[in-house]
C-alpha cells in the first residue's frame, strides 16, 4: 500500500504534537489512522458496516474494509498475512482456519494488548462473551491444538458466532398437544406423534457429502459420541454414535419429504415454509424466520435448548476477529476489535440486525428477540469439540461419513455395520497421514 | 567443342529450397498452439499427480510421492465405482439420446409446415448453460417444491425423492442429460440426413424399400461418419460432464450419480487432495483415449473421403 | 393395353407450369428416347413415369395397370440416374443385388443374376469394390447393372451417359443397344444429346418446354422434321436456315447468293404458295463438291456459290464455316482424306434435300 509510510508518519507527527498534552482520550494518538479490515461478505458483517461508521466518527480512526466472498476470504488473508509488510490490520477468519493460522505464525496474541493499560477499557469485561464462543473462535493452542486448556492462548474475539438451537412450530405443538423436548427421547416421540398424525416433523441437512454429517454431527455430541477418542482412535461406531445415526435414520422418515437432497438453505426453507414442525440447526433461523421475504412462520416460532441425550452440547461456529502479526497498526487495529465487541458495539450489533456474542446483551434484549433467552441459556454448554479441526477433516467429513450417513439415510441396512465401515476408512486416512507413530513406537518399546 | 569426357551425374537428392519447409512453417503456428493448449495440460496433471499438494499451501513445499497415488488409487474401490457409474451413465444417455434424436431428425427432415419452428424450439436445450441446466432440473425434480412432484401428486402418485435416492437420482441424472442433449444428436444428423444425395435415396425406393428399410439399409449407412462423430463426441463428452450433475446431485446420494469427473472434482476441491485428483484424472484421460482409439478403429469418420 | 401410356399428364411446381398436358404411348418392348434441350422437362417426365415425383393431373399406366398413384416399387420398373446414385457404402456385388435382396430372391438366385449381369457388363472383377474405388464409367456400368439384374418391365434412363467422355460414351450407346436387343424391355431413354437419341431409339420424342414436337423414328424425325425445331435440333451439325422466296418459275427459291430449284417432292406442296417469303432448311451434310464425273445423281444437284472462311480437315471430310450471300452457314463436304483444304468457289447442293418452312409457324411445308 502505497500511502502506508505516509500514514504512519502523519500519525507519528500527530502524537508528537499530543504527546505534550494531557491524553483526554484513549483514541486520539491514533487519529488519522488508517486501518484496513478483511471480513466476509455475509449478512452480519454488512450490519456491521454503520458501527465501522460510528466508531471513525467517534475515534477520527478510517476503516477501509475489504469484504471479500467467503470462499476466497482464506487465500487473499494467508497471501497478506505472510508477506513481510501486510495490508491488513484486521482479519476476520472461520473457526477452522484458526490452527493452521497460528501454525504458520499469523497472528499476533492479543494477550499484548490485553497487558497495555491505555489500550484495554478496564469495563471491557471481556468474562463476559459467551466461553463457547471465545474459546471455539479466539483461543489456540489448548489440547488437540484447537481446544481450550491451559496451554491455549488469546488469538482473537468472536464476532459473527452462533450455536445451535431448537426452533419450532408453537402452533403445531398446541394444536396436538406437544410440549418442546428437552431430551432426545422427547424429541424422539414428538416426532414419532408429528409423523403419525402427517405432519412433516423436523428438517435437517442430508445431501451427500459435509452436509449429511453436519447434520449427524448436530446429535452425535449430545448424545454422548465424538469422531476420535483422545488417541485419534476413531470412535463413529460407538453406541453412542450409532444411536446418533439411527437418529438421522428416523428423522429423514419422520421429516419433510426430501432431507436426502437438503443442504441448509433447502432444510430452513423447508421451516421456513411450513413444511416441518421443528429446525435443529444454527440460531439464525430466528432471524430468518423474522424476515417476511423467506418466513412464511413468523410469530408462530417457539426456541428451546439443543435437547440433550446424555449431556448438553449444542454446535459453536461462525468467525472471530483477530490481528494479523505483520498488521501495520496493531494498536488501532485492538482498539477497533474492543469498540465492536464491547458492550456498547454488541447492543448496537444487535440493533443493526447482527448477532450478539455476550452474555448480558442476549439477557437484555429478550423484547423482540425471542430465541435469545435460550442462546444465553444455551452458550454455557456449547462444545467446541463437536468436530475435529485437523486438517484431514474435509475428506474424513465428505468421503467417508458423508457416504456412509447417505447409507443411513437412504437404505434400510443395518447401521451398525455401515459405521464400523466408516470407522475402519477413518482408521486408514489416519494411519496414512501419521497420526499413530507415537501409540506404535510406545508399543514397540 | 564440349568435352566428352564429362559424365552426368544424377544429383543424389532434389536440392533445398524453401518448398520444402514451407507447408512445416505453416503449421507450425497449429502445432504450437496445440502443444500448449492440449498437451502441456495433461502433462501439468501428470507432474501434478506425482505430489501430495493441499490447496492453499505452497506448491514448493509439497512432498514428493512418486507413484503413490497412482497405486493407491488402483485399489480405490470408489475411483471403480465412479467409473461403472460413468459407463452405465454413458450407456444410457448415448443410446437413448441417439435414438431418440436420429428418429426426431427422420421425422422432422422433411420441409412439412411447422417443421422449421419446431426445429428451433427444439434445439433450445443446447443453448442453456449447463449451470442452468442444473438449477432448472433440480427445482423440477425438488420433492418438497418441484413441479415433478406437484404433478405426480396431482394425478395420485405420491412424492418421490428423487434426487434422494440412489436409483431415482441416476434417472434423474440421465433425463436431464438426455434432455440437455438429444438435441445436439438431432441437430448434427439432421444436417448429415439434408446432405444426403437426393438420388440415392430415390434409388433405394426404386430398387424396392420400404419405410424401414430405407432407413436401416440406406441412410442411416450413409451418415454412419456422421453418428460415429456424435458418438464420440457424446463419450468424451459423458467423461467431462461435471457442471449439472454438480448442481443436481453434487454426486448423491452416496455416489449414486458421481460420475468420474465428479469424483475428480470433489477430491480436489471439497477434500482437497490435488495430487490425488491429478492422478484420477490421468486415468480419465486414458480411459477416454482409449475408447476414442476403439470408436476411430469402428471407423475413422476423418479418414472417409467424400463419396459419390 | 401393355406398354406405358401417359394420358393428359400434366405437372406444376407451385404456380409454374412444367409440364402441359402431355400424351405419350410407347409399346411393350420399344426404346423410346425423350430428347430435348436442358430444362425442358424431360427429367420430370420420366420421374412421374417412376412415381418419384407425383402427378398434377393426368393418369400414367405401365403394364395396363393404371398406377398414377402407385409407389414406385409397386411399379415394376428400374432407373437409371444421371449421377449413377449408388449406394455408396455397399460394394458392387451389394449395390447390384440389393432390389433382389429386398425382394427376398433366394440367395443363388441372386448370386447368379449379380454373376451373369457382371459377366455382360464386365465387372466380375470388381464385384467386391466400393464404387469410390471405381472410374466413372465403371461406376456407370454398376449403376446399370443394378437395373438389368432386375428384369423388370420397364428401364428408366436418366441421361445416363451425360458424365462420361466421348469415346466411352459411343461404346456404351452401341451397348446399350445391344442391352435392348437382349433384355426386350421397354425402355424410357432421357437425354439432351440428338446422337444419342439417333442411334439408339426405336421411337424419339423430341421436347421443347414441356410440349412433344414430334414422335417418330429416327429417320421420320430426321427425313420429315415436322417443324423448325426439330429440324434444328436432329442432325448434326445443325440444318442451315435461310430466308427466301418462293418463285413460281421453276419452281425455284431464291435468297441473296443462291438459287435452287426445287425437287419434285416439294413442288405439288407449293403449288397454293407461289411467291411469298419462306424458310429454307439446308442441312451441312447435303452439301458437296463440283463434281467432275457427271453422274446421274448430277441431275438433282445445283451449284451454290460458298465463301470459305475456315476449312477444318476431320478426315474424309471437311467441315466449312462458309457465307452465302453474306449469310453464315457450316457445310460438311466429303473429299476424301488427301484432299487439299477447300476454298471459296463453287459448291453443289443436292435439292431432292431441301426443306421448306413457313416464316411465321415454322412449320414444315410438305
Ligand atoms: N423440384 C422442382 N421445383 C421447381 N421447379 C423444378 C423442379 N424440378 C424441375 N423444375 C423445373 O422444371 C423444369 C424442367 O426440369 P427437368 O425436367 O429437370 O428438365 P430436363 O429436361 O433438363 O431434365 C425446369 O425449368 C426446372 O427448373
Ligand atoms: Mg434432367
Amino acid at each position: 500500500m502505497s500511502s502506508g509510510p505516509v500514514n504512519i508518519t502523519a500519525a507519528s507527527v500527530a502524537a508528537i504534537l499530543i504527546a505534550t498534552a494531557s491524553l483526554a482520550n484513549p483514541y486520539e494518538k491514533y487519529e488519522g489512522t488508517t486501518i484496513v479490515v478483511s471480513w466476509p461478505a455475509l449478512s452480519h458483517f454488512s450490519a456491521a458496516e454503520t458501527l465501522v461508521e460510528e466508531f471513525t466518527e467517534e475515534t477520527g480512526i478510517e476503516v477501509e474494509i475489504d469484504a471479500l466472498q467467503y470462499l476466497k476470504l482464506r487465500d487473499r488473508q494467508i497471501l497478506e498475512m505472510s508477506k513481510p509488510e501486510g495490508e491488513y490490520d484486521v482479519v476476520s477468519w472461520v473457526v477452522m482456519w484458526k490452527g493452521e493460522y497460528v501454525s504458520k505464525g499469523l497472528l499476533t496474541p492479543l494477550s499484548q494488548f490485553f497487558t497495555s493499560g491505555s489500550l484495554v477499557d478496564p469495563h471491557y469485561d471481556i468474562d463476559d462473551i459467551a466461553d463457547a464462543y471465545l474459546q471455539n473462535g479466539g483461543v489456540v493452542g489448548g489440547a488437540k491444538g484447537y481446544l481450550p486448556g491451559v496451554s491455549g492462548a488469546l488469538y482473537g474475539i468472536p464476532f459473527g458466532a452462533e450455536t445451535s438451537i431448537l426452533a419450532y412450530r408453537k402452533d403445531i405443538f398446541e394444536e396436538y398437544g406437544i410440549e418442546a423436548p428437552t431430551t432426545y427421547d422427547e424429541l424422539t416421540a414428538a416426532m414419532t406423534k408429528l409423523y403419525d398424525a402427517g405432519v412433516p416433523a423436523l428438517t435437517s441437512r442430508g445431501k451427500t457429502g459435509h452436509q449429511v454429517t453436519a447434520g449427524w454431527l448436530l446429535h452425535l455430541a449430545p448424545m454422548g459420541g465424538r469422531i476420535f477418542d483422545d488417541e485419534w482412535n476413531p470412535v463413529v461406531n460407538s453406541p453412542e454414535a450409532v444411536k446418533a445415526a439411527e437418529f438421522m435414520r428416523h428423522v429423514a422418515r419422520t421429516g419433510p419429504v426430501g432431507i436426502e437432497t437438503f443442504g441448509f438453505g433447502e432444510s430452513a426453507a423447508a421451516f421456513l415454509q411450513g413444511d416441518a414442525a421443528m429446525h435443529l440447526d444454527t440460531l439464525k433461523i430466528a432471524a430468518m424466520s423474522r424476515n417476511p421475504s423467506l418466513s412464511k412462520v413468523d410469530g408462530n416460532v417457539g426456541y428451546a435448548l439443543h435437547p440433550e441425550g446424555n449431556r448438553c452440547g449444542s454446535e459453536t461456529g461462525g468467525f472471530a476477529m483477530g490481528i494479523p502479526a505483520n498488521a501495520p497498526n496493531r494498536e488501532a487495529a485492538f482498539l477497533f476489535i474492543q469498540y465492536m465487541t464491547n458492550k456498547a458495539g454488541d447492543q448496537r450489533m444487535v440493533e443493526l440486525g447482527g448477532d450478539p456474542i455476550r452474555i448480558s446483551t442476549l439477557q437484555n434484549n429478550t423484547e423482540g428477540f425471542d430465541e435469545y433467552p435460550v442462546v444465553a441459556a444455551q452458550l454455557p454448554c456449547a462444545d467446541p469439540d463437536w468436530r475435529p479441526l485437523i486438517p484431514e477433516w474435509n475428506e474424513i467429513n465428505i468421503d467417508v461419513l458423508g457416504q456412509a450417513l447417505t447409507q443411513v439415510i437412504t437404505t434400510d441396512d443395518p447401521i451398525q455395520p455401515i459405521m464400523d465401515k466408516a470407522n475402519e476408512q477413518l482408521r486408514e486416512i489416519m494411519e496414512r497421514e501419521g497420526y499413530y507413530t507415537w501409540a506404535s513406537y510406545r508399543d514397540a518399546r | 567443342m564440349p568435352d566428352t569426357t564429362e559424365t552426368i551425374v544424377p544429383a543424389a537428392e532434389r536440392p533445398w529450397d524453401l518448398s520444402m519447409v514451407g507447408p512445416y512453417l505453416f503449421i507450425l503456428p497449429a502445432v504450437t498452439v496445440m502443444l500448449a493448449g492440449l498437451v502441456y495440460p495433461v502433462i501439468q496433471a501428470f507432474y501434478l499427480s506425482l505430489y501430495d499438494w493441499k490447496i492453499g499451501t505452497d506448491f514448493g513445499d509439497a512432498p514428493y510421492v512418486g507413484t503413490r497415488h497412482f497405486i493407491r488409487m488402483l485399489g480405490d474401490e470408489n475411483v471403480w465405482e465412479s467409473i461403472w457409474v460413468t459407463l452405465r451413465f454413458g450407456f444410457w444417455t448415448i443410446s437413448i439420446e441417439m435414438f431418440l434424436g436420429v428418429s426426431l431428425a427422420l421425422l422432422l427432415e422433411k420441409p412439412i409446415r411447422g417443421a422449421s419452428v419446431f426445429r428451433t424450439i427444439f434445439i433450445l436445450p443446447l443453448m442453456v448453460s449447463p449451470v442452468v441446466v442444473g438449477l432448472i432440473w433440480r427445482y423440477l425434480f425438488d420433492a418438497r417444491i418441484g413441479w415433478i412432484n406437484y404433478y405426480l401428486g396431482q394425478i395420485g402418485i405420491e412424492p418421490r425423492v428423487w434426487l434422494g435416492d440412489a436409483s431415482l437420482a441416476f434417472f434423474a441424472i440421465v433425463f436431464t442429460d438426455i434432455w440437455q442433449w438429444t438435441p445436439f444428436i438431432f441437430i448434427i444428423v439432421i444436417a448429415g440426413l439434408q446432405a444426403l444425395p437426393s438420388e440415392v435415396l430415390e434409388a433405394s425406393k426404386i430398387d424396392g424399400a420400404n419405410w424401414w428399410q430405407h432407413i436401416l439399409f440406406v441412410k442411416l449407412p450413409m451418415i454412419r461418419s456422421i453418428l460415429l462423430i456424435a458418438l464420440l463426441m457424446r463419450l468424451i463428452d459423458v467423461f467431462r460432464a461435471l457442471e449439472v450433475m454438480y448442481i443436481l446431485t453434487g454426486g448423491g446420494p452416496g455416489r449414486a450419480t458421481e460420475l468420474l469427473s465428479l469424483h475428480i472434482y470433489n477430491r480436489a476441491f471439497d477434500t482437497q487432495q490435488l495430487g490425488y485428483a491429478s492422478a484420477i484424472s490421468v486415468l480419465l484421460i486414458v480411459i477416454v483415449f482409449l475408447l476414442s482409439f476403439a470408436i476411430l478403429k469402428m471407423g475413422n469418420p476423418m479418414s472417409e473421403k467424400a463419396d459419390i | 393395353m401393355s406398354g406405358v401410356q401417359l394420358v393428359d399428364v400434366t405437372k406444376s411446381f407451385g404456380a409454374v407450369n412444367v409440364i402441359p398436358p402431355l400424351n405419350l404411348s410407347f409399346a411393350e418392348g420399344e426404346f423410346v428416347v425423350i430428347v430435348g434441350p436442358s430444362g425442358c422437362g424431360k427429367s420430370t417426365t420420366l420421374r412421374m413415369i417412376a412415381g418419384l415425383e407425383p402427378v398434377t393431373s393426368g393418369a400414367i399406366q405401365i403394364a395396363g395397370k393404371d398406377v398414377t398413384w402407385a409407389r414406385p416399387k409397386e411399379r415394376d420398373i428400374a432407373m437409371v440416374f444421371q449421377s449413377y446414385a449408388l449406394y455408396p457404402h455397399m460394394d458392387v456385388a451389394g449395390n447390384m443385388s440389393f432390389a433382389l435382396r429386398l425382394a427376398g430372391t433366394p440367395k443363388d438366385e441372386v448370386r447368379r443374376r449379380v454373376h451373369a449381369a457382371a459377366e455382360m457388363l464386365e465387372l466380375t472383377e470388381y464385384l467386391e469394390r466400393r464404387p469410390k474405388d471405381l472410374s466413372g464409367g465403371q461406376r456407370q456400368r454398376v449403376a446399370m447393372g443394378r437395373a438389368i439384374v432386375r428384369d423388370a418391365y420397364c428401364f428408366l434412363f436418366d441421361e445416363p451417359l451425360s458424365n462420361l467422355d466421348a469415346k466411352l460414351r459411343a461404346t456404351m450407346r452401341t451397348e446399350l443397344a445391344i442391352l435392348h436387343r437382349k433384355l426386350d424391355r421397354t425402355m424410357v431413354y432421357v437425354t439432351h444429346d440428338q446422337i444419342e437419341a439417333m442411334t439408339m431409339a426405336d421411337r424419339i420424342v423430341i421436347m421443347e418446354k414441356g410440349h412433344v414436337q414430334q414422335v417418330g423414328t429416327p429417320r421420320e424425325v430426321y427425313n420429315s422434321p415436322r417443324n423448325l425445331f426439330v429440324a434444328g435440333f436432329i442432325g448434326s451439325p445443325s440444318m442451315n436456315f435461310l430466308d427466301a422466296e418462293l418463285r413460281a418459275d421453276g419452281p425455284r427459291v431464291t435468297g441473296q447468293g443462291f438459287d435452287l430449284p426445287l425437287p419434285p417432292r416439294l413442288r405439288e406442296a407449293v403449288d397454293g404458295h407461289r411467291s411469298r417469303q419462306v424458310i429454307v432448311g439446308l442441312r451441312p451434310e447435303h452439301f458437296a463438291a463440283p463434281r467432275t464425273d457427271g453422274g446421274t445423281e448430277a441431275s438433282s444437284l445445283a451449284p451454290v456459290d460458298l465463301g470459305v472462311k475456315v476449312a477444318e480437315y476431320i478426315g474424309s471430310s471437311q467441315f466449312l464455316a462458309a457465307d452465302i450471300g453474306g449469310r453464315q452457314i457450316s457445310a460438311a463436304i466429303e473429299v476424301g482424306p488427301d484432299s487439299a483444304p477447300l476454298t471459296s468457289g463453287t459448291y453443289l447442293f443436292d435439292t431432292n434435300r431441301i426443306y421448306l418452312f413457313d416464316e411465321t409457324t415454322g412449320d414444315a411445308i410438305t
